[in-house]
């Protein structure tokens, strides 16, 4: 925790430290733009400002250990009124990225790590996957002008591969009908993965570059395996 | 591909047609940080005509938020701090989007993002907005269908 009332010991600073960043957060002109335009400042004390200043003064494992780079949603209204074009929604990224795993706050890197192992954010099994895809179609098909509708599952050659958000298959399975009802009405070919087909990347929220490679890279696989040209991705 | 693009594309191919007189009510759009401004600096470019386009396609009566686009302000829902536990500081962090909403007077909001639908959802009773509709674009989309 960091407040702006805390008194830093002078001998803590090191320029250098964090100087091979590459946010240009030594550019910072301390001119507050970024504090006034963030939505978040104030927050737990948060301030763009001082954060930046803070990487650029070495205090490295005060802003990791901190609250403040998981209150800020990386929205980059501060960065876009910069006048030294500090890339601070990164920093704060590269921040997280800092944080141990095992510390990283809520089911962020928990799910991160049930989609490596599983595939899916959810550790839905395969089966049970199909089921619920298979099910809400049923749903979808008995709405007028629906009639004969099907959810295509791993359907070689097919013009676009959606991925699904795992809300949709969760909570939130209504939801998987508009996209449905849109491909029906276009005449779509269109098909979903009954593996990998996980559309959130939450590598993204925790600083995780090799985690979102991984996803990413495992679509790319599916599209490959059934020879799908277009991807679409609505996460 | 994004959903706008494919959105778009079936409009104007004319593979989907679309009843602009299902809703009156009034209705406004909210750019996700990440599909506005945060694309517009990554890829050179953000989203901001493309769903208003599709919004005009699927209605009459809609509004822009004020300030919107490059200046639009975040939902409070984005980076994952649905999912990281700190929830009073998420609530709170919406005051400001919340205020843009009601200057409108909308009964919907139309988003294409699911953390954006996730936040709204979970917050708008907190702001007294409980009656205020979370659409997603394409839901908005799938409901003005006209089915031959």
């Amino acid at each position: 925790m960091i407040s702006s009332s805390e008194i830093i010991d002078m001998d803590q600073l090191d320029h250098t430290r964090c100087r091979n960043w590459p946010f240009l957060q030594d550019f910072c002109v301390t001119c507050g733009m970024c504090a006034s335009s963030c939505p978040a400042s104030g927050i737990d004390g948060f301030d763009p400002r001082m954060l930046v200043r803070m990487v650029s003064l070495g205090l490295a494992e005060e802003v990791i250990d901190a609250r403040w780079p998981w209150i800020c949603t990386m929205c980059g209204k501060c960065e876009n009124v910069c006048p030294m074009q500090i890339d601070i929604a990164d920093l704060i990224r590269k921040i997280r990225s800092k944080r141990e795993r095992e510390k990283v706050p809520g089911i962020l890197h928990k799910g991160l790590v049930a989609a490596l192992e599983t595939g899916n954010n959810l550790r839905l099994p395969k089966d049970d996957f199909i089921f619920i895809i298979e099910d809400v179609a049923e749903e979808v098909a008995e709405e007028p002008g629906f009639e004969g509708f099907k959810a295509p599952i791993d359907k070689k050659g097919a013009n676009i591969l959606t991925t699904i958000h795992n809300k949709l298959v969760n909570t939130h399975t209504e939801d998987l009908k508009h996209w449905w009802k849109i491909f029906h009405a276009a005449k779509e070919d269109w098909t979903v993965t009954s593996e990998n087909w996980e559309g959130t990347s939450w590598g993204y929220f925790t600083g995780d570059d090799d985690a979102m490679k991984i996803m990413a890279g495992r679509i790319v696989e599916q599209m490959e395996k059934l020879e799908v040209k277009t991807l679409l991705w609505p996460e | 591909m994004t959903v706008f693009d494919l959105l778009i594309q079936y409009i104007k191919d004319g593979r989907i047609h679309l009843d602009k007189s299902k809703f009156t009510q009034l209705a406004t759009y909210h750019d996700p940080c990440n599909y506005g401004r945060k694309a517009q600096k990554r890829f050179g470019h953000g989203f901001f005509q493309e769903p208003r386009w599709i919004l005009d396609q699927c209605m009459e009566n809609w509004v822009d938020l004020y300030p919107r686009q490059m200046n639009q302000i975040c939902c409070g829902g984005g980076g994952g701090t649905l999912t990281n536990g700190y929830n009073p500081e998420r609530v709170f962090y919406a005051r400001k989007k919340i205020d843009q909403i009601k200057a409108t007077g909308a009964k919907m909001l139309v988003v294409p993002c699911h953390s954006c639908h996730g936040q709204f959802n979970n917050i708008k009773a907190e702001y007294g907005l409980e009656d205020l509709e979370i659409k997603y674009l394409w839901e908005l989309v799938a409901d003005c269908l006209i089915l031959s």
